[in-house]
């Protein structure tokens, strides 16, 4: 069962079209891979999922539900962590995310539970601002998983944290589906990355999602494609290289 | 719940103690003029505290205009900042009740500090006019008349630093709204009425003219529609962002 | 680095910060009511002064009192927040430039967005001076040089004041406090021209000079006579100490 699909979502700004005809599937437990090189359209997609920015064409559904009508229900729903430093400066890190309990509802142990989930109970007295970047990610990440939504937005995730912290965060975010039965959307412009947390995966570029599926799948279609495929680097750079000169030949 | 909110982002930014600091030298005034001119004024005629409202209230007003400006754009500062009002609205809640839980946390604290004000300015009557009998009716009335004529800008500068990011911005555009206001002539009726010049009206001058009613209800009109207004704007914004 | 590229680089980085759209707004905003209300520069209400005169200083007088000092702290927040918002001024300091050198930069910059204005404001009064002659058939325009001389006092007075709020910008972080103060400052201005210690209130002095020139024009206002002894040496201590206070400072809290 999908949770989240979308029917030809497409936003463009002025001339330049950022999501171009989209329809992802994105099923229900699964951990998906949103895969793209910078300025693909992955951040616009997930900004949308969340209606901080409207679709100029298409639409789409979260748990059978769609933005506008049901934007609040659809945010109750959804944890979410787009575009890294999202704070208030001038509280400490547990008071931010005391902040995002209060709204949501929660009882206050999620705030220490969501700390300790991202390794910041250690620095919960200090001030975000004073936070590192690595802490400031740990924050954002904490905000999208305080309450264990069933859904969860994670937008580059990994951005700024350090080879241990990165291991951890994709140790985490491969068990959440097990442990708290729900589905994370996280994107990366990295496909080892993807490879080692996610179930399916999407690949983009320009706006125009270039393959969907599971691993497996990609190894299958690159092979028949006659892409090189003992490396998946090379198999994502070369996919990109072939469409960015696809694109290039047609204009 | 979310005033309680609202409150806790506002920790650290200095919020609270400019609004206090604010309403300290506001009540010096009063008390600074009668040092120096305490002869002149208690020979005037009228009562005490409608001389001293007169005298001072200009410059009181003026002060109370000032901070509320600096109070709306931190509030909406902390928002832009570092960010954080996009972590908002991805939370499940209504971006005009955080809009009014702030002008809620503004109008209270614009009123500690009218009241303090009023306060002193009792005080002053009692110290320096013999005549002076302590009311506390006429005290509260005159409290409550200048918070209701200073709520629309109260409401009208929360909106305007709500729709800009850059603080500088909504701290322009606040200064020269009260820059512009308080170089029109105060005695015409209507321009009396506009946000930036109803904070000056004097309740003493408007009982005077009969005016009371007229200022009371076209500031709640007033006040409720930038509210409006805000609603309007928040969905809009929702639609070209 | 040069002094003056230096300036151009503080220039650069408040492009798009739409600062002359709001240094511009308040004069408008100034001159229109006087253009509308032309007719009361007849009306002096025993004021011995001509209506020309009278045009000219009471346009001014909500510049020098207020609207002054009000661009002022307004700068001194811009440029405070476009170094603190992305924590440019990081970058600035791990660059191989003085903070002494760069805090004065900052001053230069504070100071030609106020000629800006100066200059704006001198050709709206020209351009409302001509309609207002058109319209109430009188002749409202007053010679340049003396224009220009009174506008050049104000805005030489306004030195110190500059001095003393960037100093106010650079010693407290927390911006709702240095603005705060910056605007509050403004208010007794109107009190303190009339007290004997007046020369020791920076934010006066435009206000003071704006009056000492209406007294010129208006027997009996106000003094006609700049009190020099001791204003000049006050002016002069205290945008020294302002500017060596914010040097020292400057930075001081990132560098921590």
């Amino acid at each position: 069962m999908n949770i989240i699909e979308t029917q030809n979502l497409t936003k463009t700004y002025g001339d330049f079209t950022a999501v171009s005809h989209l329809n992802l599937h994105i099923r229900k437990g699964s951990v998906y891979g949103f895969l793209g090189p910078n300025g693909a359209g992955k951040s616009t997609t997930m900004k949308m999922f969340l209606g901080l920015t409207k679709p100029t064409d298409g639409s789409f559904h979260i748990d059978k539900k769609t933005y506008p009508s049901d934007r609040v229900s659809i945010l109750k729903e959804v944890g979410s962590f787009i575009e890294a430093p999202a704070f208030y400066g001038n509280l400490t890190g547990e008071e931010n995310l005391q902040i995002i309990q209060k709204i949501l509802g929660l009882p206050k142990s999620c705030v220490d539970d969501a700390l300790e989930l991202v390794g910041l109970t250690e620095f919960r007295k200090r001030l975000a601002k004073k936070y590192s970047l690595g802490m400031k990610q740990r924050l954002g990440l904490a905000g999208a998983l305080i309450g264990r939504p069933p859904i969860l937005i994670l937008d580059e995730p990994t951005n700024g944290l350090d080879p241990v912290g990165i291991h951890e965060i994709r140790t985490l975010i491969r068990s959440l589906p097990q442990k708290y039965d729900c589905t994370v959307l996280v994107s990366s412009h990295l496909l080892p990355e993807v490879e080692l947390m996610a179930d399916d995966i999407g690949i983009l570029n320009h706006g125009h999602l270039l393959f969907e599926g599971t691993m497996d799948d990609l190894k299958r279609s690159a092979r028949a494609a006659g892409f090189p495929t003992d490396n998946l680097e090379d198999t994502f750079l070369a996919m990109i290289d072939e469409d960015n000169q696809r694109r290039g030949g047609a204009a | 719940m979310s005033l309680l909110i609202e409150s806790q982002k506002l920790k650290r930014t200095g919020y609270l103690p400019a609004f206090l600091a604010g309403g300290f030298l506001a009540a010096a005034f009063p008390v600074v003029y009668m040092m120096v001119k305490a002869k002149e004024l208690t020979l005037a005629s009228g009562k005490p505290i409608a001389v001293l409202m007169s005298a001072n209230w200009q410059m009181m007003a003026m002060l109370n205009i000032l901070i509320s400006i600096c109070g709306a754009c931190t509030m909406y500062h902390t928002e832009y900042a570092d960010n954080g009002t996009q972590k908002m609205s991805v939370l499940p809640i209504r971006q005009g009740n955080l809009f009014f839980s702030k002008f809620v946390i503004a109008a209270l604290v614009l009123s500690v500090m009218v009241v303090t004000e009023m306060a002193v300015l009792a005080g002053c009557a009692e110290y320096w006019f013999p005549s002076y009998v302590f009311d506390l009716t006429e005290i509260l009335k005159t409290a409550g008349f200048q918070i209701v004529v200073t709520l629309p800008t109260v409401m009208l500068m929360l909106v305007i630093a709500s729709a800009c990011k850059n603080m500088w911005v909504s701290l322009g555009i606040g200064v020269i709204l009260v820059f512009t206001f308080s170089i029109f002539p105060q005695d015409n009726a209507v321009l009396g009425l506009f946000p930036f010049a109803s904070p000056y009206q004097v309740l003493s001058t408007a009982v005077e003219n009969s005016r009371t009613a007229l200022y009371v209800i076209a500031c709640g009109i007033e006040t409720a529609l930038f509210g409006i207004a805000e609603v309007i704007y928040l969905k809009v914004r929702r639609c070209y962002e | 680095m040069s002094f003056l590229s230096l300036v151009g680089v503080e220039f650069k980085k408040i492009r798009r910060s739409k600062i002359f759209l709001i240094l511009f707004i308040p004069i408008i905003m100034m001159w229109i009511p006087s253009i509308i209300n032309a007719d009361m520069n007849f009306d002096l209400r025993g004021i011995p002064i001509t209506p020309e005169n009278n045009f000219f200083i009471q346009g001014f007088m909500g510049m020098a009192w207020f609207m002054i000092p009000a661009s002022l702290v307004i700068c001194t927040v811009l440029l405070n927040q476009t170094e603190r918002s992305n924590k440019g001024i990081l970058k600035m300091l791990s660059l191989p430039v003085g903070t002494a050198k760069l805090c004065l930069t900052k001053f230069t910059v504070l100071l030609i967005l106020a000629a800006v204005q100066m200059i704006m404001s001198i050709g709206a009064y020209y351009i409302s001076a001509a309609i207002v002659t058109n319209t109430q058939d009188y002749h409202f325009i007053l010679e340049p040089l003396y224009v220009c001389k009174t506008v050049c006092s104000i805005y030489a007075g306004a030195i110190p004041m500059a001095a003393v709020y960037l100093a106010i910008s650079t010693l407290i972080q927390s911006p709702i406090f240095s603005v705060g103060i910056g605007l509050a400052s403004i208010v007794p201005s109107v009190l303190m021209i009339n007290t004997k210690i007046w020369f020791a209130y920076p934010m006066s002095y435009p206000f003071y000079l704006l009056m000492v020139a209406y007294g010129r024009v208006a027997w009996g206002v106000y003094e006609t006579q700049i009190a020099w002894l001791p204003w000049l040496p006050a002016a002069a201590g205290i945008t020294i100490l302002a500017l060596a206070v914010s040097c020292i400072r400057f930075g001081a809290s990132e560098r921590r």
